[in-house]
């Protein structure tokens, strides 16, 4: 271990930190309100609906592939249909796809969680359905999607490191290129380690604080998982 | 844009071939992280304070890690320390770690859940703390540790994939190398696709199962 080669490397590393950072948050931007509102809908349509079965349709295949076969899905899928599109705009595309497709889940299981008296209560007192899910309905989940949501922003940190093999720069692939250049692979994997283990755990202590500050007891906690 | 049938069953043999070592490499990560994860959760609740410490940052530093990682470190910087594996073999070890700290932290979670009350009723009764852990709290504790650990058993074969990087030769790395050397494309993927649904789903069918039989 050299401590000066590593603090070089540590300096290098920081540009790709930040391009791991934007694609994360940028990701999660688009895929919280976009997967949300599909999943606070899906949970008020039937199954057997057309909209319905196509939402089904993406958590399926969402959660049922790794999240390695997205990328391949859109890194050789659309420029076959027509499509080139710069890497960076692909890799948040991918995020999107996956991350999009776990938080479905997540809004329709908080719209679901709200129990069933509470569309009877605003019925009775005359809303209509619209109304109800918008003033009664929604802010109850909202306060047990908050804890889920913040958790999907570390798995995208992490899952944001697949994106080297589509040879975007993230802190992953910069990591990997610096460390075959010089072929000093374990002072190299230490710092990068230490990079994104500062980030995620940052990011978990931040989500855990929201969590317990806003969440309702009893909330969809989830201890977070690995892969995607 | 046509689909072409001849080219997927030209190579459908190879990628079920490939999704073989996927089943492989997961099952025995599987193995690997369930006589881990026990140890690392026991550690955690009953050990000595410096043992603990040590157990949980461990537990904290994999967890704020990507897998993708953990793969990299174990593929190259074990063999600067004496280890050296095979990339199948890096693959298990990694994935079995990973898996292990999650699973240990879903052992531990559900341990606690069943309050003070039960772990100090043992006491009382004379059990010594590890028998009170293993004999009341570990067999109550198992209709919560076990749907959640089959849920994280489609995830480690999720997490499999990204043993391509290592060349292992599962279903990513085949079909990827496949997709270079013959620009087939969209028949390739919908295997890829198609064998993880099958294999995901399968185990994902199973943990529904497991969690309507345990009633949890």
């Amino acid at each position: 271990m050299d401590p000066m080669f590593m603090g070089q490397v540590m300096v290098r590393l920081l540009p790709p930190l930040g391009l791991t950072m934007i694609l994360s948050i940028t990701a999660l931007a688009i895929a919280t309100p976009l997967g949300l509102a599909l999943g606070a809908r899906r949970a008020e349509l039937p199954d057997r609906h057309p909209a319905a079965r196509a939402i089904d349709a993406w958590v399926f295949f969402v959660r049922g592939t790794p999240i390695l076969i997205q990328i391949f899905a859109i890194y050789f899928l659309l420029p076959k249909l027509g499509l080139q599109l710069p890497l960076f705009i692909m890799g948040v595309g991918a995020l999107v796809l996956n991350s999009a497709g776990y938080q479905i889940e997540i809004g329709r299981s908080a719209v679901q969680s709200v129990p069933q008296g509470q569309w009877e209560a605003a019925a009775a007192l005359g809303f209509d359905r619209r109304a109800t899910l918008r003033q009664f309905i929604l802010p109850q989940a909202a306060r047990r999607m908050v804890g889920p949501v913040m958790n999907e922003l570390s798995q995208l940190i992490k899952a944001s490191s697949v994106l080297s093999v589509i040879t975007l720069f993230e802190l992953h692939k910069a990591a990997e290129s610096i460390s075959s250049a010089n072929l000093r692979f374990s002072e190299v994997i230490v710092v990068e380690g230490f990079l994104y283990f500062i980030f995620i755990f940052g990011v978990s202590l931040i989500a855990s604080v929201l969590e317990r500050r806003l969440s309702a007891a009893g909330a969809l906690a989830d201890s977070g998982s690995f892969a995607r | 844009m046509s689909f072409d049938w001849a080219a997927f069953f030209e190579y459908l043999p190879r990628l079920i071939r490939a999704a073989g070592v996927t089943l492989q490499v997961s099952l025995l990560s599987l193995g690997l992280a369930c006589l881990l994860a026990p140890a690392l959760a026991l550690a955690r609740l009953l050990g000595p304070a410096p043992l603990r410490a040590i157990v949980q940052a461990f537990i904290e530093v994999i967890r704020g890690l990507p897998p993708l990682v953990v793969i990299a470190f174990c593929y190259f910087a074990l063999p600067k320390l004496g280890v050296v594996l095979s990339g199948f073999w890096c693959g298990v070890l990694a994935l079995g770690v990973v898996g292990a700290v999650y699973a240990a932290e879903i052992i531990r979670s559900a341990i606690e859940s069943l309050g003070k009350g039960q772990f100090e009723a043992a006491l009382a009764l004379g059990f010594a703390r590890w028998r009170a852990v293993l004999e009341i709290l570990l067999p109550q504790a198992m209709r919560r540790i076990l749907p959640p650990l089959t849920n994280e058993f489609a995830n480690l074969i999720k997490a499999s994939s990204l043993l391509s990087v290592i060349s292992v030769h599962e279903i990513s790395q085949v079909g990827q190398s496949l997709i270079f050397e013959t620009f087939v494309v969209i028949e390739i993927l919908v295997q890829m696709a198609v064998l993880y649904l099958i294999i995901i789903g399968g185990v994902t069918m199973l943990s529904r199962r497991l969690e309507r039989g345990l009633g949890a």
